[in-house]
């Protein structure tokens, strides 16, 4: 017989902890850098076909929708690399007391900002 | 495909309001989830106002006194009431806990209680842990020593014995279990923190002689690698274990070929 009874609700009432934030914007972040990475390959591809593809591209970063972009998947990257680190470690079976976890993910959540920062103003040649 | 949603017949409707009659100046609006089987309704949401100057400290004393003086309809599973049993494991204000052991003076504003997260709602309160505990069974949670006499003593040493603490402690509340998101989206096939610790604790257990087959068989895709460290399992334990660091452990044992 099917079971007909309700689902008692879950996320709708859980409340959201540091690692488990840092755990879904991990799994997000991989699938936009996945996205991301097929069109860096498109665009090296287009590089091949000639100089006229390449300004249009040129083009489209420029603009301020193409920086936002830019900026954005910088702080992806960046999250993802530093999350990865957190979760290798933790693969190692080091940093799982409640206090650490806390930490790592806050380091996690705040590096990837200031490493966003930083690549920017090494981007700009602002050193 | 994960269902983020509730499905329509969960979905939560506003309830009925209890209003304070002992005129109590504080008052505490304690916010529970109802579901009655017999009326085919969708469940619902009930508030009731608890004189909390009249009510003992934790969350599972509020319960009692409103099926004591407010509303005997209510439903839920209490017995040792010391956080020792486990049965009154809900979501409290969010988080998976004890009735028994969480204080409502912890809680600012409204208290929110609803039955563990993603189970089969059997009444009120009462989730369905059947899934749950045909997992515990699968992993034989019994001490295998076949090749001395059942008549032997087996020795362990400290150091072995000392492998045990932080899993033989659990409770099997389900606390963990319910409130990790992975063991919702595949529950049916994922094992959960509850049931990989107590595999775990008899993977370590220096006495058992299967380890081997233990780890071969908890050695699966669904089973184990379901998990991905979100860590709600160790915020959640009521009794302050580490679901995560065991799977993590077990996943080690099986990277290193220490098998």
């Amino acid at each position: 017989m099917e079971n007909n009874n309700p689902l008692s609700p879950h996320l709708q009432v859980y409340r959201w902890h540091i690692s488990s934030l840092v755990s879904i914007s991990h799994r997000i972040t991989g699938i936009i850098n996945f996205v991301a990475f097929i069109f860096i390959c498109i665009w090296v591809f287009m590089l091949l076909l000639g100089e006229a593809n390449y300004s249009s591209i040129e083009f489209l970063l420029s603009s301020m929708i193409g920086k936002f972009i830019i900026l954005s998947l910088t702080w992806s990257f960046s999250f993802q690399i530093l999350s990865e680190i957190r979760h290798l470690i933790m693969d190692m079976g080091y940093g799982f007391e409640l206090r650490t976890t806390r930490i790592s993910g806050l380091l996690v959540i705040f590096g990837s900002i200031f490493l966003t920062i930083i690549i920017f103003i090494i981007g700009k040649n602002l050193f | 495909m994960v269902q983020l949603n509730l499905p329509e017949n969960s979905k939560v409707k506003k309830g009925k309001y209890f209003k304070d009659k002992t005129g109590s100046k504080n008052i505490k609006n304690v916010n529970v989830y109802r579901w009655d089987p017999s009326s085919g309704e969708n469940p619902r949401v009930d508030t009731y106002e608890v004189d909390i100057d009249n009510c003992p400290s934790k969350v599972l004393d509020v319960l009692n006194k409103i099926k004591n003086e407010i509303d005997p309809t209510l439903a839920y599973r209490r017995s040792c009431a010391h956080g020792v049993c486990g049965s009154c494991a809900m979501n409290i204000d969010g988080k998976n806990g004890l009735a028994c052991t969480t204080p409502h003076a912890e809680i600012d504003g409204d208290l929110n209680i609803y039955p563990l997260p993603h189970l089969k709602v059997k009444r009120d309160l009462i989730g369905d842990l059947d899934g749950l505990y045909k997992q515990y069974e699968s992993i034989e949670p019994w001490l295998k020593a076949t090749s001395k006499s059942e008549t032997t003593e087996i020795y362990q040493s400290k150091d072995d014995r000392a492998k045990l603490d932080g899993a033989y402690e659990c409770i099997m509340c389900a606390c963990c279990s319910t409130s990790c998101p992975s063991y919702w989206w595949n529950g049916d096939k994922y094992l959960g923190p509850a049931v990989l610790l107590q595999a775990y604790r008899w993977i370590v257990d220096s006495r058992d002689e299967e380890r081997k087959a233990r780890l071969k068989k908890v050695a699966d895709e669904l089973k184990l690698y379901r998990c991905h460290t979100i860590l709600n399992c160790t915020s959640a334990c009521p009794k302050g274990l580490n679901p995560a660091k065991a799977i993590a452990e077990i996943k080690k044992m099986l990277a290193t070929a220490n098998v």
